[in-house]
C-alpha cells in the first residue's frame, strides 16, 4: 500500500501528528522547518516548493503546540554559528524525554485505584487530560484488578472559570478576571500570576500573587463574574508547593472561624449541620461549624429558612438576615420583578 | 466492568487524543507480540472498530527516512493474513516508536488531585500506597505536574456502613428524613455509591418504593447492616450518570437566574431561553429558565440560598412559598427591616 494511492484523499489530523512524532523520533540531529514541511506524511501534501507555504508554517505552529500540550518534549536545537535563525533551527524529540522510564510499573490494584481516580474527573474540565493519562497506562500493559467496583466518584468543575485558569498554570501565563467581593458594589478587574488552583470544602479557588497589590491572595473562582484572559506576560517562577500551602492556609482559616447555630429539633437542618466535618454540639445543644467564607455558609444557612436560627458570628447573622430580607423583597406579590433585580444586587452567590 | 460503572467507550473526538491513542497502542502490539483485535479493545476500553481503524493507520505509517519517499523499510508493517483473517494483529516492522510517552504535567495532575479526593474512601488502604502511585505520576511526567489540588474531605460517618453492605451484597436500614421533611424506616440493596465533590449518595434499590432510588448519606440515621441476601434480581439495573431522575408528577416552574448561577442549578434545570424576555430583565442581564422539581419546598430552599441569582416567577404558589419560608425565618431575629449592615468583608478569602 504506498502512500501514492491514498493522496486524493485529505490527510487525517490525527496521521499528520503521528508522521510528524514519528519523523522527529527518529532524527537524531533534527529536522529544519523546511525539510519537515517538504518530507513529512500530512505537510508535503501541500507543500510548494518554490511558493509561499505560510499557511503550513501556521500549521505547524500549531501542531507543535498540541504536541507539547501531551507532555511530548518537542525541543529546538540552534545550528551552531547561527543561533536564533528560525530558517536553520532543527526540531527533534529526544527519546529519554518522551517515554516514561522504564522502572515506572503500576500493580493490578494501583491501576484500579487510578482508573478511579479518573472517573472522578468524568464531567469535569480534566476529563480528556485523565482519559490520555489511562491510555498511557494501559499502554505499558498494566492490568485493572477490581477490588473498589460500587463507586462513582465525581469531582465537578462548574466555574467557568477554571479551565481558562487550569491553562494559565499549564503555560505559565498571567491572567486578568473580574472579580467581586462580598461588600465591593461592583466587580474589579484583577491581573494576577496563578500559582495554584484547590478545591476546599467543595468549592475552588485560586491561589494567586495580585499584581496591585504585589502579594499573594486567594480568589473563589464562583465569584470571578466574567471571562479570564490569558495575557502572553510569563510567570515569573515563584518556588514552593503552592497547592498543600493554599489548603493548609484555608484549613487553618476554617478551624479559626466558628459559627453557632440554633437548629430546630427533627429537620433537615438538624440531621444534616450535625454531620459536618468537625462539627460539634455545645450543652445546649446549639451547632458549632467550622466555616472558610461568611458570605457562602450565609447562603447556605439562609435555604435552612426556620430550621435554623444563627447566633454568631454577627457578620454571619447579618449575612443571613439580608439574604432573607433579599428574598422576601423579590418575591413579594405587590412587588414587581424589577424591585426583584435591585435588591438582589447586594447579594450574589 | 459491572453494569453499575459509568464506561468510557465513546470514540474519542479530538486529534490529540486519537494521536496519544495511537502512540500508546503501538508500544502495547509490541510488548504483545500477537494480540486479538477484542482483546486488545477489552484492554483499552475502547470499540474494536477504533481498534481495527488505528491499527490500519499504523499500518501504513512511518518515517520519510533517507529517500524522503516512505519507502517500504521505512513503514511499519503488520502481518495482513492475521489482520484481515483472524481479526489478529501482529507487528512485523516498527519503526521510530518503542516505548510508552510519558504524562504530560496535567494528565498527571489530573489523576494525583482525583487520588488525593479519594483519600476520603474508606477502602484502609495505606496512605503510603497513594503517595508512592502520587510519586510515580510525577516522576512519569514530562515536566512537574501543575499545582491542582483537591482537600481531603471526611466523609460521613454512614459511609462505612454503606460500603460494608455493598461490599456483603447484604440489604441495608436506615432511618432517612426525604427533602419533603418525612422520616421513614427503609431498607435497600445498595448498588453503588456515587460522590459529587464533598456529598455522598447511596444508589440503591428501595424495597418500600420497588424502585431504584438515591439517597443523601447525611440524611440517614441509625444505619444497620443486615445479614439478609440482596435479591439479586437488579444487577441488570442501568444507573445513569444523573442522581436523580424526573418524575411524571413534577412540576415547572419557571426562574429568572443570572446566567453564571444557571451551573448551580444542576439537575433541576429543564430549560434556559436564550433572549431576554424584556426590557427589565435584560437590564438585569438574567435570563428567564424553568425548572422541573418534585415538589415546591425543595425549590423554597435552593432560592431562598440564593435570592440575589434567582428569583421565582411562577407559580404564585412559588412565590408566595418563598415569602414565607423567608418571613418565618426572619422572626428568628430581632431586627425585622433593620438596614443590611453586611459588607464587612472577610479579609483572608477575597
Amino acid at each position: 500500500m504506498s502512500s501514492e494511492k491514498r493522496q486524493p484523499a485529505p490527510i487525517p489530523v490525527e496521521e499528520r501528528l503521528f508522521s510528524l512524532v514519528l519523523a522527529l523520533l527518529a532524527t537524531e540531529n533534527g529536522l529544519t522547518k523546511s525539510e519537515i514541511l517538504s518530507t513529512v506524511q500530512g505537510y508535503r501534501q501541500r507543500y510548494a516548493t518554490r511558493g509561499d507555504n505560510a499557511s503550513l508554517e501556521r500549521q505547524f505552529e500549531r501542531d507543535k503546540d498540541d504536541i507539547r500540550e501531551l507532555g511530548v518534549p518537542l525541543e529546538t536545537i540552534d545550528a551552531p554559528g547561527d543561533p536564533g535563525n528560525n530558517q536553520t533551527l532543527r526540531y527533534r524529540i529526544p527519546r529519554a524525554g518522551y517515554e516514561l522510564p522504564a522502572d515506572i510499573a503500576f500493580s493490578p490494584s494501583e491501576t484500579a485505584l487510578l482508573n478511579l481516580a479518573a472517573m472522578a474527573w468524568r464531567e469535569g474540565s480534566l476529563s480528556r487530560e485523565s482519559r490520555r493519562a489511562l491510555l498511557k497506562l494501559r499502554s505499558i500493559g498494566a492490568e485493572t484488578s477490581d477490588p473498589l467496583l460500587g463507586y462513582a466518584p465525581r469531582i465537578r468543575t462548574r466555574d467557568a472559570a477554571f479551565g481558562p485558569l487550569n491553562d494559565a498554570l499549564s503555560k505559565g501565563v498571567i491572567v486578568s478576571f473580574p472579580y467581586l467581593k462580598p461588600g465591593d458594589p461592583t466587580a474589579r478587574l484583577r491581573t494576577v500570576v496563578p500559582l495554584a488552583l484547590v478545591q476546599h470544602q467543595g468549592r475552588w479557588h485560586l491561589k494567586a500573587i495580585d499584581q496591585g497589590v504585589g502579594e499573594p491572595r486567594t480568589f473563589l473562582l464562583s465569584r470571578i463574574t466574567g471571562p479570564v484572559k490569558l495575557s502572553r506576560t510569563a510567570s515569573p517562577s515563584v518556588p514552593g508547593d503552592h497547592a498543600a500551602s493554599a489548603l493548609a492556609e484555608l484549613e487553618s482559616i476554617w478551624q479559626a472561624n466558628v459559627a453557632l447555630i440554633e437548629v430546630r429539633p427533627g429537620t433537615d437542618a438538624s440531621v444534616r449541620l450535625v454531620r459536618r466535618r468537625g462539627a460539634s454540639l455545645d450543652d445546649d445543644g446549639r451547632v458549632l461549624l467550622h466555616f472558610t467564607d461568611a458570605a457562602l455558609l450565609a447562603d447556605e444557612l439562609a435555604g435552612f429558612g426556620p430550621e435554623v436560627r444563627v447566633l454568631g458570628p454577627e457578620r454571619l447573622v447579618d449575612a443571613v438576615i439580608a439574604r432573607l430580607e433579599a428574598a422576601v423583597a423579590a418575591h413579594r406579590t405587590d412587588g414587581h420583578a424589577a424591585s426583584a433585580a435591585s435588591a438582589s444586587t447586594e447579594v450574589r452567590p | 466492568m459491572t453494569p453499575n460503572t459509568p464506561r468510557e467507550s465513546q470514540p474519542f473526538s479530538f486529534a490529540q487524543d486519537k494521536l496519544t491513542f495511537l502512540l500508546t497502542l503501538v508500544p502495547y502490539l509490541l510488548d504483545r507480540g500477537r494480540v486479538s483485535v477484542a482483546d486488545a479493545a477489552a484492554h483499552f476500553q475502547v470499540g474494536e472498530k477504533q481498534i481495527r481503524e488505528a491499527v490500519s493507520l499504523i499500518a501504513v505509517s512511518g518515517v520519510p527516512g533517507e529517500t524522503t519517499q516512505y519507502q517500504h523499510g521505512n513503514l511499519f508493517d503488520i502481518s495482513w493474513d492475521d489482520f484481515d483473517e483472524r481479526d489478529e494483529i501482529v507487528i512485523t516492522h516498527k519503526v521510530a516508536l518503542d516505548d510508552s510517552p510519558r504524562f504530560s504535567a496535567r494528565e498527571a495532575a489530573a489523576l494525583i488531585a482525583g487520588l488525593q479526593y479519594l483519600q476520603s474512601l474508606p477502602e484502609n488502604i495505606d496512605g503510603g500506597v497513594y503517595s508512592s502511585l502520587m510519586d510515580k505520576l510525577a516522576r512519569g511526567a514530562s515536566e512537574r505536574p501543575s499545582q491542582v489540588a483537591v482537600a481531603r474531605t471526611d466523609a460521613t460517618e454512614s459511609l462505612s456502613e454503606v460500603r460494608d453492605a455493598l461490599d456483603r451484597r447484604v440489604q441495608l436500614e436506615f432511618d432517612y428524613l426525604s427533602s419533603r421533611g418525612s422520616h421513614e424506616r427503609r431498607r435497600v440493596d445498595p448498588l453503588r455509591i456515587d460522590s459529587d465533590d464533598e456529598n455522598w449518595y447511596l444508589r440503591a434499590w428501595d424495597h418500600l418504593r420497588e424502585a431504584v432510588r438515591t439517597f443523601r448519606l447525611d440524611r440517614m440515621t441509625q444505619v444497620a447492616v443486615t445479614d439478609a441476601p440482596v435479591s439479586g434480581t437488579h444487577d441488570d439495573v442501568r444507573l445513569g450518570d444523573r442522581l436523580f431522575q424526573g418524575g411524571d408528577d413534577d412540576q415547572l416552574v419557571t426562574i429568572e437566574i443570572d446566567p453564571s448561577a444557571t451551573t448551580l442549578l444542576g439537575e433541576f434545570l429543564a430549560s434556559v431561553d436564550e433572549e431576554p424576555t424584556d426590557a427589565t430583565a435584560a437590564a438585569s442581564g438574567r435570563v428567564r429558565a424553568r425548572i422541573r422539581v418534585a415538589h415546591i419546598h425543595g425549590l423554597t430552599r435552593l432560592v431562598t440560598s440564593m435570592p440575589g441569582a434567582v428569583t421565582v416567577i411562577d407559580p404564585p404558589e412559588a412565590r408566595a412559598a418563598v415569602v414565607d419560608w423567608a418571613t418565618a425565618a426572619l422572626t428568628g431575629y430581632d431586627r425585622e427591616g433593620s438596614e443590611s449592615r453586611e459588607g464587612r468583608p472577610d479579609h483572608r478569602v477575597e
